[in-house]
């Protein structure tokens, strides 16, 4: 199972989103992408699409105001 | 918020590094730091009560209003965004009750001010913003859309996330204070003067058909924005 890491960190709001959505359409089912964000707004926005697209979710919070958001491709 | 961390299968492992012990002394820096700001923010209130009357109200309005934004990580540009890029409609619900609440609230407020004849309503006094309407207003609409979009964030979401130490927004403040500067000089200049005023009760003749034009639309608004989120989220 391939795994990716998509630094998105100093991304502002919808950048982190689009390119994560971008990635996960070309991954296989059961491949794990890992977005490394900084901005607060994709923390929400990126697992709360993900979740309703139906894959798995989980937020991983890596310090104060930095996050890794890992998605299983379902 | 990590509670559930590990499920997923990750070859190259978190990246976290701090022990729990970090963490704990982290967040009693963070605890301090925060009852200090608040003391500032009360002195703040004191100093800003002297020189305008209503300056302690704003400065604690000001305060809870931003600890809401934070919180509820409510945005306008998502609100509008997010049924095209995510297909949730959630923030655009909550957008249109606000829309409403603030449309009632500032009916009672004009109302009480003027009475319910339109004759005595003085547009420069009135509460809200009722200003000329053209294409400018669509033109200014889409420079503001790009600017938010390529500065991360809009009015409110950039002193939100300044707070939050995301220092982007710090280069964006700088330049959003000289663009309201230069608005400001050039605002009573460039203005549409000869761009019709809309004021929905004196178009519709009536403060009763205007609420009720306007809360109608709200509604459909509403309801359109409840199926598309459930058409485009497969009812979740």
């Amino acid at each position: 199972m391939a795994e990716k890491t998509l630094d998105c960190l100093g991304e502002a709001c919808p950048v982190p989103l689009v390119k994560a959505q971008k990635e996960l359409e070309k991954m296989q089912k059961g491949d794990v992408l890992i977005v490394n964000i900084d901005h607060s707004c994709a923390m929400k926005n990126i697992p709360d699409w993900a979740r309703e697209a139906g894959h798995n979710v989980e937020i991983d919070e890596v310090g104060e105001g930095e996050w890794d958001i890992v998605i299983e491709k379902c | 918020m990590s509670e559930n961390i590990g499920r997923i299968a990750r070859s190259s492992g978190r990246r976290t590094q701090m022990s729990d012990a970090q963490r704990k002394r982290r967040k009693t820096v963070q605890i301090i730091t925060g009852a200090a700001l608040i003391a500032v923010i009360i002195v703040m209130a004191f100093v800003a009560n002297q020189t305008n009357p209503k300056g302690a109200y704003i400065v604690v309005i000001g305060t809870l209003l931003g600890y809401a934004l934070q919180r509820s990580r409510f945005c306008f540009t998502a609100a509008l965004r997010d049924p095209f890029l995510t297909g949730g409609t959630n923030l655009t619900k909550a957008m249109i009750i606000t829309f409403a609440l603030y449309s009632f609230l500032l009916m009672a407020i004009n109302i009480t001010k003027f009475g319910i004849s339109l004759d005595s309503v003085d547009f420069s006094k009135a509460a809200g913003y009722i200003r000329p309407v053209g294409f400018h207003t669509a033109l200014g609409a889409f420079l503001f859309g790009m600017g938010a979009v390529i500065a991360g964030g809009c009015a409110s979401g950039t002193f939100m996330r300044m707070g939050e130490g995301f220092l982007q927004q710090w280069v964006v403040v700088i330049f959003f204070i000289i663009g309201s500067m230069i608005g400001g000089v050039a605002a009573p200049i460039v203005q549409f003067k000869s761009a019709p005023v809309v004021f929905l009760p004196q178009l519709f003749g009536g403060w009763a058909l205007a609420a009720f034009v306007q809360f109608s639309l709200l509604l459909i608004l509403y309801i359109a924005a409840d199926i598309w989120g459930r058409k485009k989220t497969g009812g979740r």
